[in-house]
């Protein structure tokens, strides 16, 4: 691995408007967002309420991670949002200022202001009207900022609460302007399929790679299997058949789908790396536990490929949340049923190569690392009814330092034994960012 | 034009009826299309769960036959699981009892257990939902002009009926052939396959026929093997479970992995449950045929994926124990007898679940029923 270094950004650079060269945050966010460079303050922690459990409700978790702080490694602030939402996945607006979470379940949208008080978020307003807005959208999971703009992935519809589904565009006032419905089979909306894939619909993340004008969708399934009982789904042939097996090219600017790739099993999260030269992004399948690598080939046409096995397929680890490092040499890899993380060394992104394998827990979800990689953390949660029974439910958030060949504990919070909840999706906070 | 709609025995309304019997209507709820269009409304409506994610249609969709095809059993709220699966409320007007286990008998109470259930719509109380229909602005008016009086429990459970009823559908090629006399209609495979269902596979001894009509169901109970098998099923030990993860791509996992992510299926003992009489251990509504073509997967449970499936059930003599059926018995049928009863099976499908999907989701268009809706039947003779 040869690791390159990479520019010190101002913690304040406003990146709204700026076209190219971005380099962003800490390091799974949209680029047109500031990042900290430094030691993030706070992680923010997007909350699933359990029933019978504390105010049973879903909430938004400050734990503080500064470093010479007497509470560090303590949960600070806590803001429940009414409901069991099916809290899930949330992001920042461009300029950084509030937290937008979404609910899989009710489709609201809780806008967190993060600025006035880093390390006292309070819910700034309440987007009700997700559904209705949108023309019948459900599931909104994504938040890709846009300057003054939000774009969101939904996974479902309210008709028949199947995969297919649209992106869904908002103001940072939280005021509705578009919808763009995923190509399907019967109306590829001006797309072309790629290698026979076959235009599915289905949604889940977003990312963006600005300077080529490129846009990822990626694709999951619907309401009826993300809320099921997963045991029960696995059992259940006709809902087994009902998961994403397309990743989408889309222009970025006009929101035109261009390319569909047939990506078999779920592909999930889409990464892009920082590089000015670097034109792919990673994505890794959930149910055919494999890595994938969308790239623009030497005569500039996108495509996709399977680069790596992540455990072993046979045995559905089930791979989650990923996060690539600021220098793009490596590509942590969360997999929720064997509760590992894995790094890849992704330096060659046509061969990647598992280089380090560490179980965090009986089960694990979300990895986010700080920008100088030194830093990574961990929760538990994927979804409510999919979440381990009994025993292996563990919920927590832990920090873990990374020195280049070992994860080394810092500390863990233990969310059953504070009656928080499923601990689920984290963004860091820090005060320098509005200083 | 309302009168039209109403009009007895329009020719739209005999082709729909080929096949069905009269539809009774109760004495104290007669249809009208004010009815029609609240509880058409009330079926299609979010709101009317506690959290606003599911309605009726949620679990009974217009697009897929008033079933849900793309799961065994039904969740709701929150993701919760049901036992059962879903079934078709096409010809829901002919049952005379409701659910599998026949545990209610008119569908102006029916709605009551699923807006209540848990692990369905999960509202707190009814008076709760009524207070919020209340509330609704877009509802103004609707109770008062369909029943002249606000909303109540009763009028709601009545619209609701008067929706569902509307939901018929006869005249598929079976009908064209036997009740129509039109020899074109169906394929010899067809025929053969009803000669075998009718004759010597003594399927129509529970899924009934009647000279006139058929709803392929005699509304009673039985105990085809099929309940007691998946309870054992849920007894077994160790073993593994064909899991497809993407088109083509199958894997076995352990049951114990599944259990980990798992809570686990529920034991269902059938009419038992209503009645606690153990002879009705495992014992289902005999379920009607019609549109069965459509409305895959398949028993109460949604345990069986495909037609054949079901017939390969029957041809090994359903699932052999002490409270089995005698009409249940090995069958030794030929390959080319499982695909005439499939083949009949699938005639059974009516032309117009397309419109009564427009229908469901659009409403009549100007008052007027789309050429394709549904009959209120009011008056048809059999
Ligand atoms: C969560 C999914 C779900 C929702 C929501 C739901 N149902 Fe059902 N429905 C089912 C299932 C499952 C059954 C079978 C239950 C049983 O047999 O115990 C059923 C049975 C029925 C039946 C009986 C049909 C027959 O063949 O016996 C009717 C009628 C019905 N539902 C109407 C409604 C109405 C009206 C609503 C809304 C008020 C509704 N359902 C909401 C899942 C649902
Ligand atoms: C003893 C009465 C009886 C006989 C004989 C019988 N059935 Fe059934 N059938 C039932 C009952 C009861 C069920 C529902 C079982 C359940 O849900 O667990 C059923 C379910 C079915 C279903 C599934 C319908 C659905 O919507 O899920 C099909 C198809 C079917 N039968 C076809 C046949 C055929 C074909 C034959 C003859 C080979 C036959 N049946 C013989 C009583 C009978």
């Amino acid at each position: 691995m040869n690791r390159r270094e990479f520019g010190l950004l101002s913690a304040t650079w406003l990146a709204a408007g700026l076209p190219t060269g971005l380099r962003a945050d800490e390091t799974c966010q949209s680029p047109y967002m500031p990042k900290i460079t430094g030691h993030e303050e706070f992680v923010y922690v997007w909350t699933l309420g359990v029933e019978g459990m504390g105010d049973g409700q879903d909430k938004l978790v400050t734990v503080d991670v500064r470093p010479n702080s007497p509470t560090k490694g303590t949960v600070i602030n806590s803001v429940s949002v009414g409901g069991r939402n099916e809290a899930h996945h949330g992001g920042f607006s461009a300029d950084r200022r509030y937290f937008w979470a979404g609910g899989l379940d009710t489709n609201r949208i809780f806008i967190f202001d993060v600025h006035s008080d880093p390390s006292q978020p309070r819910l700034h307003k309440t987007i009700e009207t997700f559904v209705e807005d949108s023309g019948g959208v459900v599931g909104p999971h994504t938040f890709f900022a846009l300057p003054g703009r939000m774009l969101i992935t939904g996974l479902s519809n309210s008709d028949d609460h199947g995969g297919r589904t649209a992106l869904v565009e908002y103001n940072d006032d939280g005021d509705y302007l578009a919808t763009y419905w995923m190509p399907t089979a019967d109306d590829m909306r001006g797309a072309v399929a790629v290698d026979g894939a076959v235009a599915d619909g289905y949604g889940y993340d977003i990312r963006a790679l600005i300077r080529k004008n490129i846009m990822l969708t990626s694709s999951f399934t619907g309401w009826s299997n993300y809320m099921m009982d997963f045991g029960q789904m696995l059992q259940d042939p006709e809902a087994m058949q009902r998961f994403g097996n397309t990743i989408v090219q889309w222009d970025l600017h006009t929101r035109q789908p261009r390319k569909v790739f047939n990506v078999p099993g779920a592909p999930l999260e889409i990464r892009f790396p920082w590089g000015s030269n670097a034109n792919y992004a990673f994505s890794s399948t959930a149910l055919t536990s494999q890595l994938w690598l969308i790239y623009e080939d030497d005569a500039g046409e996108w495509q996709a490929k399977a680069v790596a096995d992540i455990g072993n397929p046979a045995d559905i680890p089930l791979p989650v949340d990923i996060s690539i490092a600021a220098d793009d040499q490596t590509l942590w890899v969360n997999s929720f049923m064997d509760g590992k993380t894995r790094l890849f060394d992704v330096s060659d992104p046509h061969n990647p190569k598992q280089v380090y394998e560490k179980v965090i827990g009986p089960q694990v979800n979300m990895v986010s690392q700080s920008w100088d990689g030194q830093r990574v953390y961990f929760t538990s949660s994927l979804l409510a009814n999919w979440d381990k029974k009994g025993e292996d439910n563990a919920q927590y958030l832990k920090a873990y330092s990374w020195d280049g060949n070992e994860l080394v504990e810092d500390f863990e919070i233990d969310f059953n034994a504070l009656n928080l909840g499923r601990a689920h999706i984290m963004r860091f906070g820090s005060a320098a960012l509005y200083a | 034009m309302r009168d039209n709609f109403l009009r007895e025995g329009s020719e739209a309304d005999q082709s729909v009826f080929l096949g069905l019997p009269t539809i009774e209507h109760p004495d104290d709820n007669p249809p009208s299309l004010a009815k029609l269009e609240l509880g058409r409304k009330l079926f299609l409506d979010r709101r009317l769960s506690a959290n606003g994610t599911m309605a009726c249609a949620t679990c009974h969709l217009p697009e897929q036959a008033f079933v849900n095809r793309e799961m065994q059993t039904a969740v709701g709220v929150e993701g919760r699981s049901g036992r059962r699966n879903s079934p078709t409320l096409l010809n829901s007007a002919y049952l005379t009892t409701l659910f599998h286990d026949g545990r209610e008998i008119s569908l102006e109470t029916q709605f009551i257990a699923p807006l209540l259930a848990r692990n369905e719509m999960a509202n707190p109380s009814i008076g709760y939902v009524i207070e919020n229909l209340r509330s609704f602005e877009d509802y103004d008016g609707l109770f008062e002009t369909a029943f002249g009086g606000s909303a109540s429990i009763e009028k709601m459970g009545q619209a609701l009926a008067v929706f569902q009823r509307s939901l018929v559908a006869g005249n598929s090629p079976f009908d064209q052939w036997y009740f129509g006399g039109n020899d074109d209609a169906v394929s010899n495979s067809v025929k053969n396959g009803f000669e075998l269902f009718s004759g010597a596979a003594g399927c129509s001894n529970c899924h009934s026929l009647h000279q006139t009509h058929a709803m392929f169901t005699d509304n009673r109970f039985h105990n085809i093997g099929y309940g007691w098998m998946r309870e054992q099923d849920r007894h077994k030990g160790e073993r593994t479970v064909n899991v497809q993860v993407a088109p083509g791509v199958h894997y076995e996992v352990s049951s114990s992995v599944i259990e980990s992510v798992g809570e686990g299926r529920q034991a269902d003992l059938g009419r038992y449950e209503v009645t606690q009489n153990p002879k009705h251990l495992w014992q289902f509504r005999t379920p009607s045929l019609r549109n069965v073509g459509a409305t895959a997967p398949y028993m109460h449970d949604g345990g069986l994926s495909t037609l054949a499936d079901v017939i390969d059930f029957y041809d090994k003599g359903g699932a052999r124990h002490a409270l089995l059926s005698p009409w249940v018995r090995p069958l030794h049928l030929t390959a080319e007898d499982k695909d005439n009863l499939e083949a009949f099976l699938n005639s059974l499908t009516s032309e117009n679940l397309d419109c009564l999907e427009v229908y469901a989701r659009s409403g009549l268009i100007d008052g007027n029923r789309p050429q394709v809706a549904p009959s209120l039947g009011t008056t048809r003779e059999p």
